[in-house]
């Protein structure tokens, strides 16, 4: 088990490396800060000034040694747009986003496996196409649409609910329920199919044909087998927590982490970007590490072959 | 939200009551405003805001200048702070303070803060004016930590008034501006963004750059009450304004990066106006009668602007073939709804005796370009045309329309789409046509054809044009104080950057529209400043 835990471990640490690496070179070679900044209209001398205070005018690989540097010391580098330590700026950001993204998730799962699970056992029925067509409207229609369609509706035409802003719980709703429906969807999606893989098992037929009763059936042997590519969206879905409503907070001016990210990477702010996907790279890896040790709590068989290890 | 009665109410009050009503209920309409942007570098300090968008915000409710514009006409310098200026020579001028005028914290505006406004603690660093000297960030300046300016500051300020020297503190009412060069432009700089007066107490008792810059103590109608980086603003009546008491209680912009976004709000009753809306909309707004789009043109006008050192572009004959294959009206008819003009090249009329009535745009002329490319021999060689993806309203459909039209000539443009400023700018071969604004800062063709295109002007500093004549001249108005001999030579300057040898070429005047509720009366200014003092708000 160490052993599992340990090659996770640096194999997490090697991918924050590689995101954090990637972002870095991408970010520098698309585009340079001091222009993008200090806007079209800078003074050049302005724009020279900013280059020579920010250190923009090393060598590529001089900057990235200074930046790693700097992030083993723990020091996650200050934005150029006002000079705030980056991990101050996101930090402030952070409720904002899972002030939105928690309640979503509960949403998602509350909603999406319950409705999966329903459709399978009722396979072929009304319900079951009921329940698809819905999750197929649900994950197929793209969220800024859907969030538009429900300001149209709840905010212009209703008047029950504001339209965007983060001055009330009532604000918070129609971007939780537009993230919601869409990643309900898709869990009711992947939970249908898993059941319905389950479901025609041989060993879900002889507990049937041996007497056991269907509903401990479904809960002692469909559920915890089903859930194994389900935990697996679920842990995905945990990962992006973080960074996972960028288009919603647009859409809604939330003030979260995604609209931070947006305006960070459209003005290259580099250490506030990469100081934003070094938190989510850590956050998916961490979640990743979580699903796989409830591959391993859910099948007992992982528990002695460790995939990947 | 606010019904029409509290806002006819608010307006009433505000107009007509005595100022012992002050301290019952404040009765005064609070009004929301969405934008796209409050502040690109968040802060409200205009030395390092240079934007349009910090205009809308910083201007005439937050900050003043001595001098500053006439935004409910046609931006003429007026005095506003200052009640009079008087030229003691060609590099010095006095101006009387306006007496009586309240800082957001109580004090009275004294010579003393407009000596700090312009002082090296505010803006010229420890340098002082001229002043080329680099300090790092994360070395001896650690970012913005303490009353450290940002680097870009000193940077803003020297551009903006490159001669200054110094500010004299004549009496407590009295200063005097002191150049180091004679410079006719001098009050027509102190109108500009930069030369705006805060606090001296107010900025020593920050405890850091950042907290001043993002809580002023200024002389504005309104006040900061609450700044959230990337979010919302708010603003609270000032009421011991020198201009009067301001007509609102609370002004509060909230950041709504989506059009789609603004107008939902709007027409749900969250805002009171939604500003950066693209003429596209502007029907589909108005098709309810409660409410109208206002605005209109801005000091800014969209340029083409030529790289002369691409090897297409190198004879000056093509370039002149692009600025006639341009049918500009057709531009402003089909993309801006007729709601924008076509200027008389990179000038305003607020300039003056300096501009020139009779000048103009290259006539729209197929056969003249077709001419002239006939004549430099171009045999339909690609020619880059570097583009972003709308930063300016309606850029990319323009410059489809362009390339078409460039097309109907002969020239063969290639749009290559970029992400960034960076992008655009970077020197390469292929760098050849770009998109670009320039601003009439100021009542002066210096704020424009001399800084944008001149020696030290961006076009130049990134290599794209340069013109021994041009330059020189450039030189000469900026330093000479014979207005007969300046609208000359400016007269000239136009003649070759626009005709001889093109730097640019103008397109259209840009404009910005607002949306608002046709029952609020109120006036958009031909800018991006939003006007809500009190004789702009229920008159």
């Amino acid at each position: 088990m160490l052993r599992f835990l340990g090659f996770r471990l640096l194999r997490a640490a090697v991918t924050i490396v590689m995101v954090v690496t990637f972002a870095f070179v991408v970010l520098r070679l698309s585009g340079d800060p001091a222009q993008i900044i200090m806007g079209a209209d800078a003074p050049p001398e302005a724009v020279a000034a900013f280059r020579r205070a920010w250190g923009l005018e090393e060598p590529l690989w001089v900057q990235y040694l200074r930046y790693f540097g700097a992030i083993l010391g723990g020091d996650l580098g200050r934005s150029m747009r006002d000079g705030r330590e980056a991990i101050a700026l996101v930090g402030e950001r952070i409720p904002a986003t899972l002030a939105l993204t928690v309640p979503a998730l509960l949403i998602k799962l509350g909603i999406g496996i319950p409705a999966g699970i329903t459709a399978a056992l009722h396979r072929n029925s009304l319900l079951d196409r009921a329940v698809m067509m819905l999750a197929v409207a649900g994950f197929t229609v793209p969220s800024f649409v859907l969030g538009l369609l429900l300001v149209l509706v709840f905010a212009v035409q209703l008047g029950w609910l504001p339209s965007g802003g983060q001055e009330s719980w009532k604000h918070a709703i129609l971007p939780i329920v537009t993230m919601g429906i869409g990643g309900a969807a898709v869990l009711a999606r992947f939970t249908r199919s898993a059941m319905l893989e389950v479901l025609g098992q041989p060993y879900i037929r002889t507990a049937s044909a041996k007497g056991v009763p269907w509903r401990a059936v479904i809960w002692g042997h469909a559920l915890p087998n089903a859930a194994i590519p389900t935990v697996t969206i679920v842990g995905f879905m945990v990962g992006s927590l973080i960074a996972g409503a960028v288009v919603v907070e647009s859409v809604f001016s939330w003030p979260g982490v995604g609209r931070l990210l947006v305006v960070a990477v459209a003005n290259r702010d580099l250490a506030v970007v990469q100081c934003i996907l070094l938190l989510v790279a850590a956050t998916m890896v961490t979640a990743n590490l979580a699903v796989d040790l409830l591959y391993g709590a859910l099948d007992p068989r992982l528990r002695t072959q460790p995939r990947g290890a | 939200m606010i019904d029409r009665r509290s806002l006819l109410t608010g307006a009433a009050l505000a107009a007509g009551l005595p100022r012992f009503a002050i301290a019952q209920a404040d009765q005064r309409p609070a009004i929301t405003i969405a934008v796209q942007k409050i502040s690109n570098s968040n802060t409200l300090e205009p030395l390092r805001e240079q934007s349009n968008v910090g205009e809308r915000v910083l201007i005439t409710s937050l900050w003043e200048g001595m001098l500053g514009r006439d935004y409910g006409r046609e931006l003429q310098t007026i005095p506003v702070l200052a009640t009079e200026t008087r030229r003691i020579s060609d590099r010095v001028v006095e101006l009387k303070l306006r007496q009586g005028v309240r800082f957001h914290n109580g004090d009275e505006l004294t010579a003393e803060d407009v000596a700090f406004s312009f002082g090296n603690d505010r803006m010229f660093g420890p340098g002082g004016p001229n002043s080329s000297a680099t300090i790092r960030v994360g070395e001896a300046n650690p970012g913005r930590a303490g009353k450290e300016l940002p680097i870009e500051v000193p940077a803003v300020a020297n551009r903006s008034f490159p001669g200054f020297e110094r500010i004299e503190v004549v009496d407590k009412y009295t200063v005097r501006w002191v150049n180091r060069t004679p410079d006719v432009t001098l009050e027509g700089r102190m109108t500009r963004s930069s030369a705006e007066i805060g606090s001296r107490r107010g900025f020593a008792e920050a405890a850091t750059w950042l907290d001043w810059a993002r809580k002023p103590i200024t002389t504005g109608p309104y006040k900061v009450a609450e700044f959230r980086a990337d979010h919302s603003l708010t603003l609270v009546a000032h009421d011991e304004y020198w201009g009067g008491r301001p007509p609102l209680r609370q002004l509060r912009f909230v950041e709504v990066p989506e059009v789609a976004s603004r107008v939902n709000g709007l027409l749900s009753g969250e805002y009171h106006f939604a500003c950066d809306i693209p003429p596209d909309q502007i029907a589909g707004i108005e098709r309810n009668r409660a409410f109208e789009v206002q605005g209109g043109t801005i000091p800014n006008h969209r340029l083409t602007v030529f790289d002369k050192h691409h090897p297409l572009l190198a004879d000056a004959r093509i370039r002149r073939a692009f600025t006639h294959a341009i049918d500009r009206q057709a531009i402003v008819d089909s993309l801006w709804a007729g709601r924008t003009t076509i200027p008389r090249g990179l000038q305003w009329e607020f300039y003056g005796d300096m501009y020139q009535a009779d000048w103009n745009v290259p006539r729209y002329d197929l056969a003249e370009a077709r001419r002239l490319l006939r004549e430099a021999g171009y045999k339909g060689d690609p020619i880059p045309y570097r583009l972003l993806n709308n930063y300016y309203t309606n850029q990319t459909a323009t410059a489809q329309i362009l390339v078409e039209m460039w097309r109907a000539a002969g020239l063969n443009v290639q749009i290559e789409m970029k992400e960034n400023w960076s992008q655009i700018l970077e020197r390469t071969p292929t760098r050849a046509v770009r998109d670009w604004s320039n601003s009439g800062l100021y009542s002066d063709p210096v704020s424009s054809l001399v800084n944008q295109h001149g020696p030290n002007g961006q076009q130049q500093q990134v290599g794209e044009y340069a013109n021994a004549e041009f330059n020189a001249l450039s030189v000469q108005l900026e330093t000479s104080t014979d207005r007969a001999k300046r609208r000359a030579m400016f007269r000239r300057m136009l003649e070759i950057a626009e005709r001889e040898d093109p730097a640019y070429t103008v397109l259209h005047r840009n404009a910005t529209f607002t949306a608002k509720r046709r029952e609020i009366r109120w006036k958009a200014a031909p800018a991006f400043a939003m006007d809500f003092r009190a004789n702009n708000w229920g008159a």
